[in-house]
């Protein structure tokens, strides 16, 4: 383990992957502050075990894996263990660099996307994951992987022709 | 999936924020230390010892089985024998140069005989009768100091000619 401390090579990994994995961090913290934690704990755990860095669908479960323990250990977690998925569809948004008026239309209606739709369109549009990637991530078949994903641009397509 | 083409330019051309600029620096930091480093808001889940109770108890008891069974065993050497032949309380020879184990014991068993009829062997001219036998012999070593037993059993099947008196 401690050639990893020498290994240079995980900057140019994580640089790389960091704001992808952040942004996926942000559908359970509260703040980009939470997601940033989440994903150190996670990248730090992932490179320790030596995992395959072209291994993205691990590396993004471990930091779902993080995040649902962050919210978990959250003071408010009597509170939030009831409605857990639904709390976090209300209170978490990804965050984006909004350049104008339809960018920002296009994040309201991202946030209003249910979870499991959400994080697949989000390791698929801003973390270039394959499907068979998705899938292994979340433990879902690739089927349901495209079909969430479908679902997810069927949404925001509908959610953006209303407003 | 050409319907959503246009919707996903779009989404692509939004770009997620830049993480902090210490968080590179963070990492690195807890990539040195020996051990995970705790965040200030994410502290690292405690490894407890789980004590598998199950386990303990199977393996317990299957230890006890096991014990149980090699002590019947070695305490029931020839009593269960449906028929005993012969039994000498002395084998005839020991069993290690050191002397340590000394012969505690010789068992025959017979549990099986049969008798095969008359037959005519050629160096006889009188019929006998032929008895085929099937034998177990055990031997039995016992070191007095530590109370140790060493077995050697097998099975032995022996045909005897009894000669046929005449009436």
């Amino acid at each position: 383990m401690e050639n990893v401390v020498t290994d240079e090579n995980w900057k140019t990994c994580f640089c790389q992957l960091a704001p992808g994995l952040v942004l996926f961090a942000r559908q359970w913290a509260r703040s980009s502050a939470d997601a940033e934690d989440i994903v150190q704990e996670a990248f730090v755990r992932f490179w320790r075990k030596q995992h395959d860095v072209s291994n993205r669908g691990l590396l993004y479960a471990t930091v779902r894996s993080i995040a649902l323990d962050f919210l978990r250990r959250d003071s408010r977690r009597a509170r939030r263990e009831s409605t857990a998925m639904s709390d976090v569809d209300q209170s978490v948004a990804p965050a984006f660099e909004i350049e104008d008026d339809a960018q920002r239309a296009l994040v309201a209606a991202l946030d209003h996307l249910p979870t499991e739709q959400r994080e697949v369109l989000v390791m698929k549009i801003w973390s270039d994951l394959t499907f068979a990637e998705i899938a292994s991530a979340l433990e879902i078949s690739q089927n349901t992987a495209a079909s969430r994903y479908r679902y997810a641009l069927a949404a925001l397509k509908k959610n953006l022709a209303t407003t | 999936m050409n319907d959503f083409s246009e919707l996903e330019d779009q989404l692509r051309k939004l770009r997620p924020a830049q993480p902090s600029a210490d968080l590179v620096t963070r990492i690195e930091r807890a990539l040195a230390e020996e051990t995970s480093t705790p965040t200030a808001a994410v502290l690292p889940r405690e490894r407890r010892f789980q004590f598998n109770w199950l386990s303990l108890g199977l393996g317990l008891a299957a230890a006890a089985a096991l014990f149980l069974f090699a002590f019947i065993r070695l305490q029931q050497p020839a009593t269960k024998a449906p028929n005993v032949a012969s039994t000498s309380p002395g084998p005839v020879t020991a069993t290690n140069a050191g002397g340590q184990f000394v012969p505690a014991g010789l068992t025959q068993v017979v549990y099986h005989t049969r008798d095969e009829g008359l037959h005519f062997p050629t160096s006889s001219s009188e019929p006998m009768r032929r008895v085929r036998s099937q034998t177990r012999d055990t031997l039995q070593w016992k070191n007095p100091k530590t109370g140790a037993t060493l077995r050697i059993s097998y099975p032995r099947e022996e045909v005897s000619l009894v000669p046929v008196t005449g009436q």
